[in-house]
């Protein structure tokens, strides 16, 4: 009476075996494509700001609001795994801030960042810096969908930084070395951290700066071609 | 890295196989990983246990294959594989440098994480059907 049942579940015809190519990371460069279309089609340069926990990523980012905020609209987005301190910083600064709050991940995706876009005023900007949570390793690894990319490290890290972290740099547009006017203290060359970053890669433009005197600042807007026309 | 997170996205996307078939049990997944990718296969396998527990997915055969990298020199034109073998990215990855000229390298390959194959248990079918089998 019961051996229907045990023809059926013993079946051979009954497994299915599929053979297929689901790219695992596509999702996450799908959503990243659709984020850098959004941003092309309101004609909005956005920016990944990357680097070192405490490197001074968001004092920079600060220092450049300064600069520019006469001449561009822009907004910010910060990346962190708790708390608003970051926004709050730039928040004071009028423009208008949004916390990303990672939680128990890392770094920032893709899907994160299409989520806060959803929730800014696109047609009144021209510009969005996107300050990833502080870490040299793992937002080199998921694309966001921004155009350029600069990479903030400081010479209170030591002398090894961008060797030991080779990944963050390959795609970097623009990398700051800050806090230069610890330099000396510090016994760390700028200059050896240049040398190193342009082995790794050639077409990236190093500056060294300092957010506490200013110096560097204005190389960075230069070399991110943020120039105002 | 982030096998906790690259795990739970393979997890999501053989659920959203498993919903398009209609499966009732998942037997095996194949996956290729490549070696440039940062990720250890062995903790893959952990958090796709942990993951699979209590789901459609639990007591299937995770099969891993390991995919070359493959670099080039922007510079002289060295092209080769790199393949830092085992844990040697927690012990020990060499730096990205061409062996030539020294020159920044640039990963063509071996970045991937793929779901290859997947072998299901589909619902029972008409009893005509597994006759013929």
């Amino acid at each position: 009476m019961t051996k229907p049942v045990e023809v059926v579940t013993s079946s051979e015809g009954e497994v299915f075996d599929i053979e297929l190519e689901v790219n695992i990371l596509k999702e996450n460069q799908r959503l990243a494509q659709e984020n850098k279309q959004k941003l092309e089609s309101k004609k909005i340069l956005a920016i990944d700001v990357m680097g070192s926990v405490g490197s001074g990523k968001t004092s920079l980012v600060k220092a450049m609001i300064q600069r520019l905020k006469s001449k561009f609209r822009i907004a910010v987005i910060e990346g962190d795994v708790t708390t608003t301190i970051d926004s709050d910083l730039i928040a004071s600064e009028g423009v208008p801030t949004i916390q990303v709050n990672t939680g128990k991940e890392c770094h920032l995706d893709a899907n994160l960042i299409r989520k806060a876009l959803n929730r800014m005023p696109l047609d009144q900007l021209d510009l969005i810096f996107i300050e990833n949570v502080g870490n040299l390793i793992c937002p080199a690894e998921f694309p966001l969908g921004s155009e350029k990319r600069l990479v903030v490290i400081s010479v209170t890290e030591g002398p090894y930084m961008v060797m030991k972290h080779p990944m963050m740099f390959l795609d970097a547009d623009v990398v700051a070395i800050n806090k230069v006017d610890l330099a000396r203290a510090m016994e760390v060359d700028p200059k050896k951290l240049m040398t190193d970053i342009a082995k790794l890669n050639s077409k990236a433009i190093a500056v060294s700066t300092s957010c506490k005197t200013g110096a560097g600042v204005g190389d960075v807007i230069e070399a991110l071609a943020l120039r105002a026309s | 890295m982030h096998e906790f997170t690259m795990t739970s996205w393979i997890v999501e996307a053989l659920f959203d196989l498993v919903r398009k078939e209609d499966a009732k049990q998942v037997l095996e997944v194949h996956l290729r990983i490549g070696k440039l990718r940062a990720l250890s296969t062995d903790q893959v396998r952990f958090c796709y246990g942990v993951l699979s527990k209590g789901t459609v997915l639990e007591g299937s055969e995770l099969i891993i294959e390991e995919s070359a990298g493959k670099i080039r020199c922007g510079n002289c034109g060295y092209q080769g594989e790199f393949n830092p073998e085992g844990d040697a990215y927690h012990f020990g990855l060499p730096p990205l440098i061409c062996p030539m000229c020294s020159s920044s390298l640039l990963i063509e390959g071996g970045d991937e994480c793929v779901i290859t194959r997947v072998r299901m248990q589909l619902p029972s079918t008409a009893p005509e059907s597994t006759a013929l089998s």
